[in-house]
């Protein structure tokens, strides 16, 4: 028992990442990404490729997947920012479906099909971490870092800017603000963050294939943010305990059949974001607003 | 040879995926919602015709008839019950797209649950290929296809410029705010449009299930497909997105004379990409960078 | 105004369609340095039209604006607003979701890395200076409010402190007393005049006759996307056609 909590803590934690890591564009900058699960996958598979080929260490590891994640974010903000809104989610998208694409298929690199095994134990400071306490405290660790930048930011002049621009981007260009830029920094800070609990995955599961970071996973990520709250601290983090609990709780339904809960857990979730959107576009926490474009 | 047929693959697809895509722009167009549950359209009027065609037996007119009538009415209540709730409170962009997501998740998982997540295919002596040529195939349905896109076009363009209805459409796409001027409800033009647009995936929901066949994930990849051809032929431009819409179904069965299959999803969005950065207006769309 | 004023804002022959609408005309105009204008015209006729062209919302068909003899051809949005162009919108266009205070700070904030130069020190004198503009403009109490739970007056000035956080050295204001309740007005138009005599350029669209008599130096007439008068206000609203046009559109 205490092992199977565990692992749903690290996973949580994990997923939290990923879901303040949307938040931070989505909430704040109202930017719409469906390639989320995407950097997570660079991530990962950068953190596997480093710790398999030159070192296990961990600040080694996260920095290299890091700064992959942010170019290939940088590759896909620099063009698609410039234009309307649609254009970013389209292109996201095509990203998103391409990078699952390369994944599978690109063997010598990401295994294709078959993915990565052997992942050795993160090093953290040369001891090598393979005892799950350590590793669900290196994981918390981490949420709380990833916590405390994009709180940061949000309270620093760069969220006002994301804010402002959230609010009324006209009004905000007419001030001065260069929309794009900011736009494209928080998407780079955001993809960057995101590798990080890529780094953490490949190292827990030891193991990662391209099935984790698919168009649905980037889908699930998008529903965690808004079902709990876009646009707060505590949102993400509900959005992402509610979804990833909700598999083990509908198993606990003897009447719905076992084959079936995948779909009746997306339906529960589409239909989540549906209703949400009628009464309550903050999510949970969120409440009314979701805030205004013009 | 090769190549004349994925040639004639190529222009069957396009012809179906640019009557989506007209749809979806045609939506988008006039309404400014991004109507991602287009594809959730797509995905029930294949399968209502197949429920009552391929497995009940009904004759194929009361199949098409649900199908088209399922369509239509999918579109407007979706407008109606979630897009108007959704506009009266706050109506963002995202808040409405996020909406139609949830909807287009729930129909494809009540579908796979009710069908099974496999393909399944609406046979019919219409997609039995003929030999054209030594090596080159083409089922009738391919022609149906090109029919099917070019009567549903000429039909559309008779009724956006001749009724009503259909320059009030064209004029909510130019400037919302003039048609309120002129004493016309946009709400309600907005339900003609979902309508319209909703009855354009017919053809190629059916034509799609009596070839390569049904799932419930295709949705998903005609939604893609649609948004893609938008912005390749030129947000707010029909004519543009039936050129887009062609222009993929080509390029998607063209990247097959030199790549694998499983690339040629892959090869949309390399298209959609490359527009994006080098033309991002489209063919025939007007630039808006702000 | 002596010869030797500098033209700050030099707008010439600029013009511009949408599809088949003509909604400005080969306008000509300057702006100069202190000079208080009021643009004013019937409903339609393009005032608002002419400041997004200015501010390079929109890009003209024909014609060039030159801020200080350069050519703003070409220039984002958001560059122009850095060279000292500044603006307020009729809707408003306030940061709903901030608070009062962080609406003035954001704007003063110019730089779009994830901080801002100069240290501590800058930070103080950023605060102070946002703290100095919310007690000219009678909102230093409601700092922490929210931009969205504003009274209607309230949101009037706060998008005048928006404007004054900027450095601009040109304001142009669209409406930007309309439907204020007299106390308030006469506050308004007070901190306008300090901030004229402090040698900043007001350009204001204004439906109100009263701005036009007592503070404007100026009249600029726009009538269907074409400039038709432009003058001192007592000359140019002592022809009666003009007269008519202005008076028959605001009768009473």
């Amino acid at each position: 028992m205490i092992a199977y909590a565990m692992n749903l803590a690290t996973l949580i934690a994990i997923n939290a990442i990923l879901a303040i890591t949307l938040n931070f564009i989505m909430g704040y900058a109202g930017i719409f990404s469906l390639a989320h699960a995407l950097f997570f996958g660079v991530g990962a598979y950068t953190a596997a490729w480093i710790a398999m080929h030159v070192s296990a260490d961990f600040f080694l590891t996260v920095s290299g997947a890091a700064l992959l994640a942010s170019l290939l974010s940088l590759a896909l903000a620099l063009p698609a920012l410039r234009v309307r809104e649609v254009y970013f989610v389209a292109a996201s998208l095509g990203l998103q479906v391409l990078g699952s694409t390369v994944f599978a298929e690109w063997k010598s690199v990401t295994g294709g099909i078959g993915g990565v095994i052997g992942i050795p134990p993160a090093e953290l400071f040369g001891i090598p971490l393979s005892d799950p306490h350590a590793f669900l405290a290196l994981a918390l660790a981490c949420l709380t870092f990833v916590i405390a930048v994009t709180y940061g930011l949000v309270r620093s002049s760069f969220g006002r800017s994301l804010t402002a621009i959230r609010d009324s981007e006209s009004a905000a260009a007419a001030y001065g603000k260069n929309v794009a830029l900011i736009k494209t920094l928080a998407v780079v800070v955001s993809s960057a963050l995101c590798a990080v609990a890529g780094a953490l995955y490949a190292f827990y599961l030891s193991f990662i294939n391209v099935e984790s970071f698919v168009l649905d996973t980037s889908i699930l990520l998008m529903a965690m943010v808004i079902i709990g709250g876009t646009g707060t601290v505590l949102g993400p983090i509900i959005g992402t305990v509610l979804l990833l609990l909700l598999p083990a709780g509908l198993s606990y339904l003897s009447f719905l059949p076992h084959t079936e809960i995948g779909s009746i857990q997306q339906m529960i979730y589409g239909l989540a974001m549906v209703v949400l959107m009628i009464f309550r576009p903050g999510g949970l926490v969120g409440g009314r607003s979701l805030g205004e474009r013009k | 040879m090769l190549f004349l047929q994925l040639l004639v693959n190529g222009i069957q697809v396009g012809a179906l995926y640019a009557l989506t895509a007209v749809g979806f722009s045609l939506i988008f167009g006039s309404t400014r919602i991004f109507h991602v549950a287009h594809g959730a359209t797509f995905t029930l009027a294949g399968y209502v015709f197949y429920e009552l065609y391929s497995v009940a037996g009904e004759p194929w007119i009361a199949a098409l008839a649900a199908a088209t009538a399922g369509a239509g009415i999918f579109g407007v209540l979706v407008d109606r019950l979630v897009y108007a709730p959704i506009q009266r409170h706050e109506g963002s962009f995202f808040t409405v797209f996020v909406a139609s997501f949830g909807i287009s998740i729930v129909v494809q998982n009540l579908v796979g649950t009710a069908f099974g997540r496999g393909f399944v295919s609406i046979s019919s002596p219409l997609s039995r290929s003929v030999e054209l040529a030594p090596g080159l195939y083409a089922p009738p349905t391919a022609a149906i296809s090109v029919l099917a896109a070019v009567v549903c076009f000429v039909g559309l363009h008779f009724f956006l410029t001749r009724t009503h209805i259909g320059m009030a459409l064209r004029a909510l796409s130019e400037n919302p705010d003039l048609v309120r001027v002129f004493g016309l409800d946009p709400r309600r033009l907005s339900s003609y449009a979902f309508a319209l647009g909703s009855l354009l995936v017919v053809p190629g929901a059916l034509l799609t299930g009596a070839t390569a066949g049904l799932s419930p994930a295709l949705g998903n990849h005609v939604m893609l497909i649609s948004l893609a051809a938008t912005i390749v032929g030129g947000v707010g431009s029909l004519r543009g997105a039936a050129c887009g819409g062609l222009l993929l179904g080509l390029a998607e069965n063209l990247a097959l004379w030199h790549l694998d299959p499983q690339w040629s999803e892959a090869v949309t969005f390399v298209v959609l990409f490359l527009f994006i950065i080098f033309r991002p207006a489209g063919f025939f769309g007007r630039v808006a960078t702000q | 105004m002596s010869a030797a004023v500098p033209v700050l804002l030099d707008i010439r022959g600029v013009s511009r369609r949408f599809g088949g609408l003509l909604a400005i005309n080969e306008v000509t105009m300057a702006l100069e340095a202190g000079v208080i204008t009021t643009l004013v015209g019937p409903n339609g006729a393009g005032k608002t039209t002419l400041f997004n062209l200015i501010t390079g919302y929109l890009a003209p068909d024909a014609g060039e604006v030159l801020w200080k003899g350069r050519s703003l051809r070409g220039m984002p949005h958001w560059a122009i607003a850095r060279l000292g162009i500044a603006r307020t919108f009729q809707d408003l266009r306030l940061f709903t979701h901030m608070s009062v205070e962080d609406n003035v700070l954001t704007v003063m904030e110019r730089s779009s890395w994830l901080w801002q130069p100069g240290g501590r020190r800058a930070e103080r004198a950023k605060r102070a200076r946002a703290a100095a503009i919310l007690e000219m403009t009678g909102l230093s109490d409601k700092a922490r409010v929210r931009a969205i739970d504003l009274a209607y007056a309230e949101r009037k000035f706060l998008s005048l402190a928006r404007i004054m956080a900027t450095d601009a050295e040109l304001w142009l204001l669209d409406e930007p007393a309309s439907g204020l309740d007299l106390p308030s007005y006469e506050r308004f138009l007070e901190l306008l005049r300090s901030k004229a005599r402090e040698g900043i350029t007001v350009c204001i669209i204004e439906h109100n006759f009263d701005i036009v008599q007592r503070i404007s130096d100026r009249i600029v007439f726009l009538d269907q996307g074409r400039l038709i008068a432009d003058g001192e206000p007592k000359a140019v609203l002592a022809d009666p056609h003009l007269a008519n046009l202005y008076f028959g559109e605001h009768a009473a």
